[in-house]
């Protein structure tokens, strides 16, 4: 319990901090006072300027974090993370083309569209008759997809007119500016839906831990109940990377992040932690993406790219010494 | 065979683009050069050199990823995969950037302490320093490396705007620059990879035995190790200051070459070499005439070309194979 | 004739070999026998220069090992180890061409003694109409022997080898045993393995080396080491030592 209170108070203290600093620091007794006004500094910021970012920051790396943490249990995988597995760059690529051939999509749209076409593409492929899909395979297929999805996204880039391409890739390395209540509130209500819906599904998921034969033994209907959870976490990495962009490496973070900061030995737990665990890096990227330059904002992107490939490398040491890789 | 088709494609991406040629404005051109005459301008200072640099970069590209296959008995192992590419064009990037593009000749030496570093980070996060190298951990490393490049390259696009046109035509690898290229001295940097990695080649062989087996044959692991990360370095460099980072030709080349000429790696690195021009050539032509008149990217014609390949060994791969 | 002399090898606070001295005869077949972790595989590479001693001196014919350059250690002394990495879809033929290595130079063609040598390993281990055969496609039998043509090929005085009947049926280690012998007879080629198979051992060696816990318990022709004593003090059982019905040769039998 006092792991979580502790959880609990890192995320509270981080959406302080993202709140208090950013190009100009404000004090947290005038963003109080702002609170209950209308008019005023702290009404400025928390209305907003930091406001809406902060929320929006909160809500996307919760559904990514849960998002990676759902596909790391089900594939018994630290790696398998939509990332890594190329839905978020999938989800990337059709935002890129609905902005550059103007089509009338919300990206939203655009993103769980694409994220949901790649997941399919991946599983086609690394589908085998017969048998339980190695997490390896998976993990390389997807890998594919994604090297595939970023060239395409690359040529569109290189095809667009320098202001737009500018936009592009500013959205495509996962950027908070520009997030809206609206924004806010989308990946909000989306996504305490999608996360209810996960956390059903963590009974199901702690027996398919166990293994398929197992599962099956336990009368689980495996494939459905695979399906169902890989839709869900399809659809919440798809929410949180319509409103950040593919921000990399939040949902490969998040998962054992969490584990670790939580000590969770439940799936629903781990599931939550993960989810907290991706809110706070996403609002820390952002604080430190605002800050970390005066007068230049930073995509958030930049600041998990930097710390996510060293953790994706400790990652795989740790796991090439369990021998699981 | 394979010589021929590369004769042939070379002769048509002479004569095919935006101003098609006639053949015999070619031997005319050869013949009495004319600097007025436009089509004479094109073939000569707009065509072959970008002939030239499709096959340099090609060949190049094919060498570098043959060596690294060979030695790290990895079927992914391509520069582009393995963020060598990524860290050659982003040194590129950040010296133009500073440098500004007045002097291209010498930014393009930017190229090579990028590679050199790239190969260097990759093959000691893949485990190659301490153990026999494991292919599924070079890969992720190369991803994790790509990664972190992409991201540094973003923060200095956003905080240098001037820059973002760089990136643009240095992101993605094209042969439509060839012309203010250093040409000849990056063919002469090829070269001496390309001989270094035939001079090597029957140690290379050795060393994908496995440490015990090539030490017993007499190989020292760490100079063969340390002579394939200069070919690699070498080759890619080149072939990076010349056509920008093309992804996964280094794919596609190995496999055909161990269809074609499964014995000895001379003769293997040769045809690599060959394969790699020719393949990089036809994604140029490709490329220049699927979208006309809008010019698809020679890289990005063969990253389309590569995935599938790409996806098909991820599926043939079966876990045993991996560990 | 390799002379090892006080030789220790290890971590010079836990030694896997301690203080070793003893001989491997030319021109003779000499196993190293011993139980799991005596130092067995370290005592081979040591021998194979892989290793280096952290004490003492190995020498080949008088001349110290390490004072050798790996190339022209590799032109004396092949050593196959116990699992050698088979590249993806290698050929026999190619895997065998690369026994060459230490006799090519960096720009040397392949020439007509290096195919000579690579023709007359693969007849010598019964694989040459199998040389355009993967290596996968070959049962393991063959596929040891494909292994074992690659170390002749490199046509080296001597030759060491870590367990190389290790998974194979009974039929393929007699079978590749017998091969050894017969290209110590014929060529002379001084032949070091490790194995397992105590009765194997005493009917295919002419010198034992056992080991006990990284020492020697004895050296000597089959007859002398292979004694109930010994196999106490090496292995730490009891056995009874009688003789092979066939060739005469002793055979343990444990209690």
């Amino acid at each position: 319990m006092i792991r979580w209170a502790i959880l609990i108070a890192i995320l509270v203290t981080s959406v302080c901090l993202a709140l208090r600093y950013g190009q100009i620091s404000v004090p947290l007794d005038v963003l109080w006072n702002g609170l209950g006004t209308n008019d005023g500094p702290g009404s400025l910021i928390l209305g907003t300027i930091r406001g809406p970012r902060v929320a929006v920051a909160m809500g996307g790396g919760f559904v990514l974090g849960l998002s990676g943490a759902l596909f790391q249990t089900l594939f018994r995988n630290p790696l398998a993370s939509p990332d890594v597995l190329g839905f978020t760059s999938g989800a990337g690529l059709a935002v890129i083309f609905a902005v550059s051939f103007n089509l009338a999509i919300a990206p939203t749209i655009a993103a769980v569209a694409g994220g949901v076409f790649a997941a399919l593409v991946v599983a086609a492929i690394a589908y085998q008759k017969g048998v339980e899909t190695p997490a390896i395979t998976l993990i390389l297929v997807g890998l594919g997809i994604g090297f595939f999805a970023t060239g395409l996204a690359t040529f569109l880039m290189t095809v667009l007119p320098t202001s737009s391409a500018l936009e592009a890739q500013r959205w495509l390395s996962g950027s908070l500016s520009g997030s809206t209540w609206g924004n806010a509130g989308l990946v909000c209500g989306l996504g305490s839906l999608l996360a209810l819906f996960a956390l059903a599904q963590s009974r199901a998921l702690g027996v398919l831990e166990l293994g398929n034969d197992m599962a099956k033994g336990l009368g689980l209907s495996t494939e459905a109940s695979r399906w169902t959870i890989s839709g869900t976490g399809v659809l919440l990495a798809a929410v949180g990377v319509s409103l950040t962009g593919p921000v990399p490496f939040v949902a490969l973070i998040a998962g054992p992040l969490g584990a670790v900061l939580s000590g969770a030995t439940t799936v629903a737990g781990r599931l939550l932690a993960g989810g907290m665990a991706g809110a706070i890096v996403l609002v820390l990227a952002d604080l430190v993406a605002r800050v970390a330059i005066p007068n230049t904002q930073l995509p958030a992107g930049v600041f998990t790219g930097l710390i996510g490939a060293p953790f994706l490398l400790w990652r795989l040491g740790v796991e090439m010494r369990k021998g699981r890789v | 065979m394979a010589a021929l088709c590369l004769i042939a494609l070379a002769l048509i991406s002479l004569f095919i683009g935006p101003r098609d040629i006639a053949f015999d404005s070619f031997a005319a051109a050869l013949q009495a050069y004319d600097q007025y005459d436009a089509e004479h301008v094109t073939l000569m200072q707009i065509r072959l050199p970008r002939l030239w640099a499709a096959l340099i970069a090609g060949g190049a590209l094919g060498v570098a990823a043959m060596v690294m296959q060979v030695v790290t008995r990895n079927p992914f192992a391509d520069p582009g995969v393995l963020g060598i590419n990524a860290g050659a064009a982003f040194f590129l990037i950040v010296g133009t950037t500073l440098l500004g593009r007045a002097d291209e000749a010498f930014v393009a030496v930017f190229a090579f302490p990028g590679a050199a570093l790239m190969a260097l980070i990759v093959f000691a996060l893949g485990g190659g320093f301490l153990r026999d190298i494991n292919p599924i951990r070079l890969v992720l490393a190369g991803v994790a490396v790509n990664a972190l490049l992409a991201s540094l390259l973003t923060a200095l696009v956003l905080l240098r705007q001037d820059s973002l046109d760089v990136m643009r035509f240095w992101v993605a690898g094209s042969l439509s620059q060839a012309t203010t290229r250093p040409l000849f001295e990056m063919s002469l940097i090829a070269l001496a990879g390309a001989s270094l990695a035939m001079a090597l080649a029957t140690r290379f062989e050795a060393f994908a035995l496995g440490g015990d087996m090539s030490q017993g044959l007499g190989v020292r692991p760490g100079r063969v190790l340390a002579g394939a990360l200069i070919v690699v370095t070498l080759c890619a460099g080149a072939a990076v200051s010349v056509a920008g980072p093309i992804a996964f030709l280094g794919l596609i080349v190995p496999p055909i070459v161990r269809v074609l000429s499964p014995g000895d790696l001379r003769l293997g690195l040769l045809m690599s070499a060959v394969i790699g021009a020719l393949i990089l050539l036809f994604a140029d032509v490709l490329g220049r005439v699927i979208l006309s008149p809008l010019e698809v990217r020679a890289g990005i014609m063969t990253a389309l070309l590569g995935t599938p390949l790409f996806l098909w060994v991820a599926r043939r791969m079966s876990p045993g194979q991996v560990s | 004739m390799i002379s090892l002399e006080n030789v220790s090898i290890g971590y010079s606070e836990r030694p896997v070999i301690d203080n070793l001295t003893t001989e491997v005869p030319q021109g003779k077949v000499t196993t190293i026998l011993g139980p799991n972790g005596c130092g067995k595989s370290t005592l081979l590479k040591a021998l194979a220069c892989l290793k280096v001693p952290t004490q003492g001196c190995i020498r080949l014919d008088g001349i110290d090992l390490s004072t050798l350059s790996s190339r022209d250690r590799a032109r004396k002394i092949a050593i196959l180890p116990q699992h050698p990495i088979a590249p993806d879809g290698v050929r026999v033929g190619d895997l065998v061409r690369r026994g060459r290595t230490p006799w090519r130079g960096a720009l040397s063609p392949w020439r007509t003694e290096d195919q000579a040598a690579c023709d007359e390993a693969l007849v010598a281990v019964h694989l040459q109409h199998d040389q355009s055969r993967t290596l996968v496609e070959l049962s393991g039998g063959q596929r040891q022997r494909a292994w074992l043509a690659l170390v002749l090929a490199q046509q080296t005085p001597i030759l060491l080898l870590d367990e190389p009947t290790t998974h194979l049926d009974l039929v393929y280690q007699i079978e590749l045993l017998q091969l050894l012998r017969d290209r110590n007879r014929n060529s002379g080629l001084t032949v070091v393995s490790i194995l397992h198979d105590l009765n194997l051992a005493a009917r295919f060696s002419d010198h034992l080396i056992l080991l006990g816990a990284g020492k020697l318990v004895d050296a000597g022709p089959p007859d002398t080491v292979l004694s109930a004593d010994n196999i106490r003090a090496g292995f730490n059982l009891q056995a009874l030592v009688t003789r092979d019905p066939i060739t005469s040769a002793p055979m343990v039998v444990p209690h």
